[in-house]
C-alpha cells in the first residue's frame, strides 16, 4: 500500500526524491514569512511534506507552531506559497480549501449546547452548497466516523455534557468527518490523560496507514519521538531541524531550541528516545565525588549528583552496562573496561587514582561478583567513604561470601544509608 | 430536529390564534369567525355580505392592516435579534448594537423639522430608513479592519455613532417648537396606531425578502457559533459571512423602525425566551424568533389598546414595561443557579 510504504520514508529520502514529480508532495511550503502587525513570526519557513507522512512540529512555546498551522489551513494569509496536492491555497476559496486539510485547533471551547452529531456534522459544511442541508449521506459519514473514535453513544448528548476525553475524540471525529487528506492538529493531547493520548496518536497513525497525511504541534517530546517517524524543529519562527525524529531529537538540537540543557537517550526498557532535563545548581567550590557501581544501581546517583553540581567520576563500568550508557549522557569521568572478562590492571589503578582524588567516595546498592569484586578493594582506598543500602548484602553477593567479607569490612568505616536519603549524606 | 420542527408549528397555530383575537378584539368587538369571513370575503376568497354595518371598515381597514403591520415589525425585530445574538455570539445582543435606532430617530426627527409629515405619509419612514440606514453603514465603516469586521470594534463604533446621532438629534430637538417635540416623542416611543395599508405595501417586500435570507445563514450561525477559528476550518469565512448577515439584519431592522417608531426589547427579550426554552440551533432559533417577535408585539399592542379603551398606550412603553421585569427575572435566575445567559 502505498501509504504504508511513504510512511517509512524518512526525509532525508524526501531530499534524494526531490527531483521526482510534485504530486509526490501532499503540501509544499516555499519562503514563507508571516507577520502580526510587526513582528515577524515566522522567517524563511520551506517545508516539503510527502502523502502518508506523520510529521510532528516541536518547538518551545510561541516558536510558532500553531501560526503556521494556521498558514496551511488558511485561516492566516501568510507571505510566500503555500501548495496543497500542487495547488496554491492563496487562490482557492475557503470550502476548497476546507476540501483539502483540516485542522483541530488547541483547546476549543465550545459554550453553546450544541448535540454532538450537530457538532461533527459541521465537518460536512465544506461540502455542502449554501443554505443546503445536510444529506442522509452526511449523516452516514459523521456516524461512521463517530462510530470509529467510539462516540456514537453520545450523538444526542449535548458536547457541553460530556467530559474533556470524550470531547476531544468528538472533535476528532468533526475533523475526520472533514474528510481531508490532509489532518492539522494542534496539541492535539493538552488537557488529556496519558490513556486518552495514546488513543488520539494511534488513530493518527493509523489515519497515515490509510494514505493521510498528519502534521501536529506537540509538546511533549517523547510522544512526538514515539509516534512521529519525522519531526521539525521550530524556534523564534524558524525552522532549525528537520528531518528523521532521531536526528532531530539530539542534545545540541533542544539545547540550541529551548535554551535548557536537555539530555536526548534511549530508554533501555522501551526502546525510544528519551529527554531529560537536569536541574542544574551551580556551586562555588566543586567538590569531588566518587562513584562505584554498575548494573544500573549507579544512574539514580549519577543523575541526582549531576544535578547538585558536583565534579563526579565513576568505575570500573562495563561496556554495554546500563550504568555506563548513564555516564556517557552525563559526560562524566569514567573507568570503562570490557565486559564479562574481570577488572584489568590498567582500569583498577585508573579507578583506585579517582578514588584517592575524590572527597567522597559513594559505593552504590550494587550486587558483587568475581568479575567486579576489585571495584570492593579500590572503595578501600577512599578516604571518606557513603554506602548506599536498599537491599541487604546478603542478596546481592554471588560470590559464596567472599565479598561480603569485605563489604562487612568497608561498613565499618563508612556511613551507611539509603539512595532516598543520600543527598543528607552529601550535605 | 424534528420535535423542534413541531415548535414552529405550534407557533404558527399561536400566531393565526394571536392575529384572530387581535383583529376582532377592541372598542367594537366582533366574533372571531366573522373577522376570519371579512378578511377571506376582502381576499376575494368568500362570496358573503351579510356582515353588521360598519365591521367590515373597523376589521378590514382600520385592525387588519394594523395589525399586519404589527406582525411585519414583530418578526423582523424578533428575526433581527436572533441574528444580532448569533453574530455576536453573546445572548444581550440586539439590532441596536447597529445604530440602527439613534439613525432612524434622527431621520425622523429631520423630517419633522421639515414639516414633512404634512404633505405625506411616505416622508416618516422614507427619512426613517434613510438615518437608520446611513447609521449602520457608518458604523460598518468604522468598524472595519483590512476587511474584516472584529466584534469589538462593531460593538464600539456602533456606540459611538448612537451617541453622536443622539447628540445631534437632542440639538435639534431644543430648537424646533414644542409642537413639533410632541410629535418626535410620540414617533420614539412606537406605535402602530392609524397604520393603513400604505404602510403594510412599503415594508412588507424588504421584511419578508430580508428575513428569508437569513433564514438561509441558520447553519452558517451555528457554525460561527462554535467560534471563528472552527468556522474557518471548515471553510466558512466568519468575517463574510458577517458582514453579509449585518447588512441584511440592519435592512431589516429599518425598515421595522420607519413604520413603527424605536420598539425596544422586542428583539432582544423574544430570542433569548426562545433560546431558554428551544436551545442554541439557528435553524429553529431563527424562525421561531421570528413568530415569537409577531405573536409578542401583537399581544403587547392588544393590550396597550385595550386596557385603557377608549384611550391607548403606545406599543413601545408596554414592551419597555414587560422588559424591566424580565431582565429583574433574569438577574434572579442567575443569582440562584449561578447559570449563564
Amino acid at each position: 500500500m502505498k501509504g504504508n510504504e511513504m510512511k517509512e520514508n524518512t526525509a532525508k529520502e524526501n531530499i534524494t526524491r526531490e527531483g521526482n514529480a510534485a504530486q509526490d508532495y501532499v503540501l509544499e511550503i516555499t519562503g514563507l514569512d508571516y507577520y502580526i502587525d510587526d513582528v515577524q513570526i515566522l522567517k524563511n519557513i520551506n517545508l516539503k511534506i510527502m502523502h502518508g507522512e506523520f510529521v510532528g512540529i516541536i518547538g518551545p512555546n510561541g516558536a510558532g507552531k500553531t501560526t503556521l498551522l494556521k498558514c496551511i489551513n488558511g485561516i492566516n494569509t501568510p507571505g510566500g506559497l503555500v501548495k496543497i496536492k500542487n495547488r496554491d491555497i492563496g487562490k482557492l476559496n475557503e470550502k476548497q480549501v476546507a476540501r483539502e486539510v483540516a485542522l483541530m485547533s488547541q483547546n476549543t471551547a465550545i459554550t453553546f449546547p450544541f448535540p454532538s452529531i450537530d457538532v461533527v456534522l459541521t465537518g460536512r459544511y465544506p461540502y455542502l452548497g449554501f443554505a443546503r442541508g445536510e444529506s442522509m449521506e452526511d449523516y452516514n459519514v459523521a456516524r461512521k466516523y463517530m462510530r470509529y473514535t467510539d462516540t456514537l453513544q453520545f450523538e444526542n448528548r449535548e458536547i457541553t455534557k460530556v467530559s474533556g476525553g470524550e470531547r476531544q475524540r468528538i472533535l476528532f471525529a468533526k475533523l475526520l468527518t472533514q474528510e481531508t487528506d490532509l489532518v492539522l492538529l494542534d496539541e492535539p493531547a493538552s488537557n488529556l490523560d496519558i490513556a486518552h493520548v495514546e488513543q488520539i496518536f494511534t488513530y493518527c497513525r493509523e489515519l497515515c496507514c490509510a494514505g493521510k497525511t498528519v502534521i501536529a504541534a506537540m509538546h511533549d517530546l517523547k510522544t512526538a519521538s514515539k509516534y512521529c517517524p519525522r519531526l521539525i524543529l521550530l524556534k523564534d519562527g524558524e525552522i532549525i531541524a528537520d528531518g528523521a525524529t532521531g536526528e532531530v531529537l539530539t542534545s545540541e538540537n533542544l539545547s540550541k531550541a529551548y535554551g535548557v540543557n536537555a539530555l536526548v537517550y534511549r530508554n533501555r526498557i522501551t526502546g525510544l528516545l528519551d529527554v531529560y532535563i537536569p536541574g542544574f545548581e551551580m556551586r562555588k567550590e566543586k567538590k569531588r565525588i566518587h562513584i562505584i557501581g554498575g548494573g544500573g544501581s549507579a544512574s539514580g546517583v549519577i543523575r541526582q549528583l549531576f544535578e547538585m553540581g558536583f565534579d563526579i567520576s565513576i568505575g570500573v563500568l562495563t561496556h554495554g552496562d546500563s550504568d555506563s550508557a548513564c555516564a556517557e549522557v552525563f559526560g562524566i569521568k569514567r573507568v570503562i573496561d570490557k565486559p564479562f572478562s574481570g577488572i584489568s590492571d590498567e582500569a583498577f589503578e585508573e579507578n583506585v587514582k579517582y578514588i584517592k582524588e575524590s572527597e567522597l567516595t559513594i559505593l552504590c546498592n550494587m550486587p558483587f561478583g568475581i568479575l567486579n569484586l576489585r571495584n570492593l578493594d579500590a572503595a578501600a582506598h577512599a578516604s571518606n567513604l557513603a554506602i548506599i543500602e536498599d537491599d541487604s548484602p546478603e542478596t546481592r553477593d554471588f560470590t559464596g561470601g567472599e565479598a561480603l567479607e569485605i563489604y562487612n569490612e568497608l561498613k565499618r568505616k563508612a556511613v551507611v544509608t539509603t539512595f532516598a536519603r543520600l543527598h543528607e549524606v552529601i550535605q | 430536529m424534528k420535535e423542534k420542527g413541531k415548535v414552529v408549528l405550534v407557533m404558527l397555530v399561536l400566531l393565526f390564534l394571536a392575529t384572530v383575537v387581535s383583529t376582532g378584539f377592541g372598542a367594537v368587538s366582533v366574533p372571531f369567525l366573522d373577522t376570519v369571513k371579512i378578511i377571506l370575503k376582502n381576499w376575494g376568497l368568500l362570496n358573503i355580505s351579510d356582515f353588521k354595518e360598519g365591521w367590515e371598515s373597523i376589521i378590514f381597514y382600520v385592525r387588519f392592516p394594523r395589525v399586519v403591520t404589527t406582525i411585519l415589525v414583530g418578526a423582523a425585530l424578533g428575526t433581527s435579534g436572533a441574528v444580532m445574538q448569533g453574530v455576536f455570539r453573546n445572548p444581550m445582543a440586539d439590532p441596536g448594537v447597529l445604530g440602527v435606532s439613534s439613525g432612524a430617530s434622527l431621520g425622523a426627527v429631520l423630517a419633522i423639522c421639515l414639516g414633512l409629515p404634512a404633505k405625506g405619509v411616505i416622508f416618516m419612514p422614507l427619512f426613517a430608513a434613510a438615518g437608520a440606514l446611513t447609521a449602520s453603514f457608518l458604523v460598518f465603516i468604522l468598524a472595519a479592519r483590512k476587511g474584516k469586521i472584529p466584534v469589538m470594534n462593531m460593538i464600539l463604533s456602533g456606540m459611538a455613532i448612537s451617541m453622536f446621532f443622539g447628540s445631534v438629534t437632542t440639538g435639534i430637538l431644543s430648537f424646533i417648537s414644542s409642537d413639533q417635540v410632541r410629535q418626535f416623542l410620540f414617533w420614539t416611543m412606537g406605535s402602530l396606531n392609524g397604520r393603513v395599508w400604505q404602510d403594510v405595501k412599503i415594508s412588507f417586500i424588504p421584511i419578508l425578502l430580508c428575513i428569508f435570507i437569513l433564514f438561509l445563514f441558520s447553519r452558517d450561525l451555528n457554525i460561527m457559533l462554535l467560534g471563528e477559528e472552527e468556522a474557518q476550518s471548515v471553510g466558512l469565512s466568519p468575517s463574510k459571512t458577517r458582514r453579509r448577515i449585518l447588512v441584511f439584519s440592519s435592512i431589516l431592522t429599518a425598515t421595522a423602525v420607519s413604520i413603527s417608531g424605536t420598539i425596544s426589547f422586542v428583539g432582544l427579550m423574544v430570542p433569548h425566551i426562545i433560546r431558554l426554552l428551544i436551545g442554541p440551533d439557528n435553524r429553529v432559533l431563527i424562525p421561531a424568533s421570528t413568530l415569537g417577535g409577531a405573536i409578542f408585539l401583537l399581544l403587547c399592542d392588544l393590550l396597550g389598546r385595550t386596557i385603557v379603551s377608549p384611550a391607548e398606550i403606545n406599543v413601545g412603553i408596554i414592551t419597555s414595561f414587560l422588559g424591566a421585569p424580565y431582565f429583574l427575572f433574569l438577574l434572579n435566575k442567575t443569582r440562584k443557579e449561578g447559570a449563564v445567559l
